[in-house]
């Protein structure tokens, strides 16, 4: 525990008490409240408190091994915290998993894949051909300008195109609040710059409030309004120019490995972004 | 007709051939999902480990032959048994599942073979090794048929999350599954299967019927729904085959069963390289067709 604490980000850089929220005034979505995890004797995640406002499109970053998709699996309730609790005010939740190796022999259609989210009973046999269930499908990846997937393995998708059907697969049951697991790794960068504008679209004109985790600083700065930045405790929350500062960031990351800060030295960026 | 049909004039033929029937599409359901959650080497170890089974059977003086029913029940409770401690060890230890299934495996294969030693040598295994369709009996029908309504009753039932937790175990859980119970279910049903039809496939020949129609199916299947069923046709077709060449070649017929089920999968594996490589042709002449317009 003791030990735990020690890597931890100790003070934060902005006000830590009372509970940080984004400082908008429409309600709390999400308030996650004194939320701590040990796996065994090990500390994943120490009092972590913060809110989550109506329209907000937030970010998790802090460095590996922080605890972070322990955090969004905890308010998915994958993970029961061992003090704490996280209170959700959504009507519907999407999980967006981060992407782990698929079988590519997996005879699994995209429709078939989603159909699986679409049957609500205990009993499912295959995707229909035609009908409600097809047409539904068939707008849900249209929205997400995948539509030409849908006869497609599961197996057979690149990282870019099988994102994208898990986050069509987490749309399917019209949920106000979004959890993103990390979703652009593995993804090539033309299918990353895509996948933001997907991002966009769902915050903008969908109204999806959003929670993603990332390691693209870069992105986060472009897309987030607030951050919460942990390292197993929540070292730092606020606005994206605000808690991106070389200063902040090195409190959480203690160094960064190919990151250096920008010109004006209000954020770390990634040396591949300088030319 | 009659030459086709001769084959049923022996009684013994007769419920072979329905126990065949009941479980080849049976091995072929189930297969699906086991090769699907890479289950294989599981299955097998448990049916190499069912030597030990008949061995603690034949040891404690429970049976007299393979085909005693008393002997199916020592094999189940044995084959459940082993089937849970391998689930358990697996999901609390950090060594690979290999290696796990591995020392289990070969252990308990140990510990048989030790055991019949001091009995009466090894001439006692060999039905167990390979099994004997040709005894099965009415009471064998019945089983069959009780096993195959279990199991796709199970896989009816638990279809939906036991694909969801293919893709990603969350994914189940996020939906309400308890993925823990269901797992343990299924390794269950793996090793009541395996115990139950070991006396006529032998132990070295049940993984046979339950991967092997599993596996051509996922070579030619378009989607989920196509593999399973004809998984379950593979099966069914392997398993009449099967019987049908072994009563006119007069080979051993649990063998010839597993041999007509590698030759469906090897006529698929031909089939779709076959496809493949057409398919890659006619795109090249496409390319070609296209670049001599532009020229």
């Amino acid at each position: 525990m003791e030990a735990g604490r020690n890597h931890s980000c100790g003070a934060g850089c902005s006000h830590h008490h009372p509970p940080p929220d984004s400082g908008r005034p429409s309600p709390a979505l999400l308030e996650v409240r004194d939320v701590s995890v040990d796996y065994e004797d090990r500390a994943v995640l120490t009092d972590i408190s913060f809110n989550l406002h109506k329209g907000d499109f937030g970010c998790l970053i802090g460095p590996n091994g922080a605890g972070k998709s322990t955090l969004l699996k905890t308010m998915m309730g994958l993970v029961t915290p061992t003090r704490g609790k996280v209170i959700s005010h959504a009507r519907q939740i999407g999980y967006v998993p981060q992407q782990l190796p698929l079988d590519p022999g997996l005879p699994l259609t995209v429709a078939e894949f989603l159909s699986l989210k679409l049957t609500q009973s205990r009993f499912w046999f295959g995707a229909p051909k035609r009908g409600a269930q097809r047409a539904r499908i068939e707008a849900q990846l249209d929205e997400i300008g995948a539509a030409h997937l849908i006869d497609r393995r599961l197996g057979r998708l690149s990282g870019g195109e099988f994102q994208r059907v898990l986050v069509a697969y987490s749309l399917l049951n019209d949920p106000d609040l979004l959890l993103l697991d990390e979703p652009l790794t593995g993804v090539d960068i033309r299918g990353g710059f895509s996948f933001d504008g997907l991002l966009h679209h769902l915050h903008e004109h969908r109204g999806i409030t959003i929670l993603m985790v990332s390691h693209d600083l870069h992105l986060v700065e472009h897309l987030s309004d607030v951050v919460f930045c942990i390292n197993r405790d929540l070292c730092c929350h606020g606005r994206p120019d605000v808690v991106l500062r070389p200063d902040n960031l090195a409190k959480a990351y203690g160094h960064m490995p190919g990151m250096v800060p920008d010109a004006g030295g209000t954020a770390f960026i990634p040396i591949r972004n300088i030319r | 007709m009659d030459w086709f049909l001769e084959f049923l004039d022996l009684p013994q033929m007769r419920y072979a051939f329905l126990v065949a029937l009941i479980a080849g599409p049976l091995g072929g359901l189930l297969g699906s999902f086991i090769t699907l959650r890479g289950m294989s080497f599981f299955s097998d170890a448990i049916s190499h480990g069912a030597m030990t089974g008949v061995t603690l059977g034949f040891a404690l003086n429970l049976a007299r032959d393979v085909g005693d029913p008393a002997m199916q029940l020592t094999l189940v409770v044995f084959c459940v048994g082993m089937a849970l401690f391998m689930a358990w060890v697996l999901e609390r230890t950090t060594l690979h599942a290999d290696t796990v299934i591995a020392f289990t495996y070969t252990g308990s294969v140990a510990l048989g073979v030790v055991l019949i030693s001091r009995l009466r040598g090894y001439r006692v295994l060999e039905g167990a090794l390979f099994g004997d369709i040709l005894a099965s009996t009415a009471m064998d029908v019945w089983i069959m048929g009780g096993l195959a309504v279990l199991t796709a009753g199970f896989l009816a039932f638990n279809l939906r999350p036991l694909t969801l937790a293919v893709v990603q175990e969350n994914l189940a859980k996020i939906e309400g599954y308890n993925t823990r119970r269901l797992n343990y279910a299924f390794v269950v049903l793996i090793a009541l299967v395996i115990a139950l039809l070991l006396r006529q496939l032998g132990a070295l020949l049940i993984s046979g019927l339950i991967v092997v129609p599993a596996a051509a199916a996922r070579v030619v299947a378009g989607n989920f729904r196509g593999m399973l069923t004809i998984s379950a046709v593979f099966g069914l077709i392997g398993a009449a085959v099967g019987i049908f060449s072994s009563y006119h070649l007069d080979s051993p017929t649990g063998p010839t069963i597993v041999l007509a089920d590698v030759v469906i999968l090897t006529l698929c594996l031909i089939g779709s390289s076959v496809a493949s490589i057409r398919a890659a042709r006619s795109a090249q002449l496409a390319r070609q067709g296209r670049t001599g317009l532009i020229e």
